[in-house]
């Protein structure tokens, strides 16, 4: 099997051997730069299937390769190195296609975890049906995070179908958000109103909820007061 | 220590930055901490690990530094007070597993010992060295 292809872009030094030797035991195929216009000039030359990728740099900072990378590859998956205290920077970049960030100091381990889960997480490739089967296995293992990715894979590539959407419901509902799962598996519905999951899950959600099981009405007769 | 470990180092001295290098050369993340940024000056070029300036006694620093993810915490600062209390408070609010100080009074050992903190006391390693080396016939 050849090794996944990692590109490690900061500036620090300090950072890219941290990174590149705490990715040493996962066998990866990986490479550094020492800034956003090294790192690109490394992506003209190699097909890498991950970055880690500073925000904070001289130049090119990581916030324009982001962008360029997004416009020529979106493919590679990216993930961003911050500083303590600046999630702001980092939430600006999950909005611009970003898979995830770890924020310094980040341990061995960390770093591992992240990168791993990172790659296992729905591999690019795999069209709609893999992607809806993937999310079930998942959800039925209770990982949440994974079946969610799964979903988004698979909405992303077909959104005419319903089967993504009340998988959508399911992990929602999971989660304890009853009512932003009742919407997906109404939008489910409305996609193709014979698909029976979603219609069951509709009548499921609304029959528990209709019948009053959890609202309280309070006692009749009295003042709300809880009275011997 | 074998596999790859976190390892946050109180105090950026002689001794804490000889411990940080070392523990950097020997491919371990590594996380030095001292109030004064220019104790950073004694790691050496190829140190990979990650320094923040601050003053350990603070929770916010500890945190910061992610001493709930050390699994191994040395305090090297030069006050003795300053290293009981960090080190009780990685083991005790922090659940660092193994925490390790060095203490100059060796009257203190009792103490660490008691709050289950593994020292090393130079005064008392220079003592038995020294007087080893008095009951020799010394050099020719």
């Amino acid at each position: 099997m050849t090794r996944t292809p990692v590109l490690i872009v900061d500036d620090e030094k300090n950072i890219r051997m941290t990174l590149s030797r705490a990715l040493e035991s996962l066998d990866l195929d990986s490479d550094t730069a020492i800034n956003g216009e090294e790192a690109l000039a490394k992506l003209k030359k190699k097909q890498y299937d991950l970055i880690l990728l500073d925000l904070r740099m001289p130049g090119m900072d990581g916030m324009d390769v982001l962008r360029k990378v997004r416009e020529t590859r979106p493919d590679i998956k990216i993930i961003i190195i911050t500083a303590h205290g600046t999630v702001e920077s980092a939430t600006e970049a999950m909005k611009l296609g970003a898979v995830d960030f770890i924020q310094k100091p980040f341990t061995p381990k960390e770093i591992r975890e992240m990168v791993s889960n990172v790659l296992d997480r729905g591999s690019n490739e795999g069209g709609y049906d893999e992607h809806v089967e993937s999310a079930r296995k998942s959800l039925a293992g209770g990982n949440l995070t994974a079946a969610k990715e799964h979903v988004r894979m698979a909405i992303s590539r077909d959104s005419t179908r319903p089967e993504a959407l009340n998988l959508l419901g399911a992990i929602l509902e999971r989660q304890g958000d009853w009512l932003e799962a009742l919407k997906q598996y109404r939008s489910a519905a409305a996609l193709d109103p014979a698909y029976r999951p979603a219609a069951e899950n509709i009548d499921r959600i609304v029959q528990r909820h209709e019948r009053g099981d959890n609202i309280d009405l309070g006692e009749s007769g009295g003042s709300g007061k809880k009275g011997s | 220590m074998a596999a790859q470990l976190f390892v946050v180092v109180i105090g950026c001295g002689r001794l804490g930055a000889h411990l940080a290098n070392r523990l950097s050369r020997n491919g371990h993340g590594v996380m030095a901490i001292d109030v004064d940024k220019r104790s950073f000056g004694a790691l050496s070029p190829d140190y990979s690990g990650f320094w923040t300036e601050g003053d350990a006694t603070e929770m916010s620093v500890l945190k910061q530094a992610k001493v709930d993810k050390a699994d191994i915490l040395f305090a090297t600062t030069r006050d003795d007070n300053v290293n009981i209390m960090v080190a009780q408070v990685a083991r005790v609010e922090f659940g660092v597993r193994r925490v390790l100080a060095r203490v100059y009074d060796p009257h203190r050992e009792a103490i660490y010992r008691h709050l289950d903190i593994e020292v090393v006391s130079p005064t008392l390693l220079a003592a038995d060295q020294l007087l080893k080396l008095a009951e020799t016939d010394g050099p020719a």
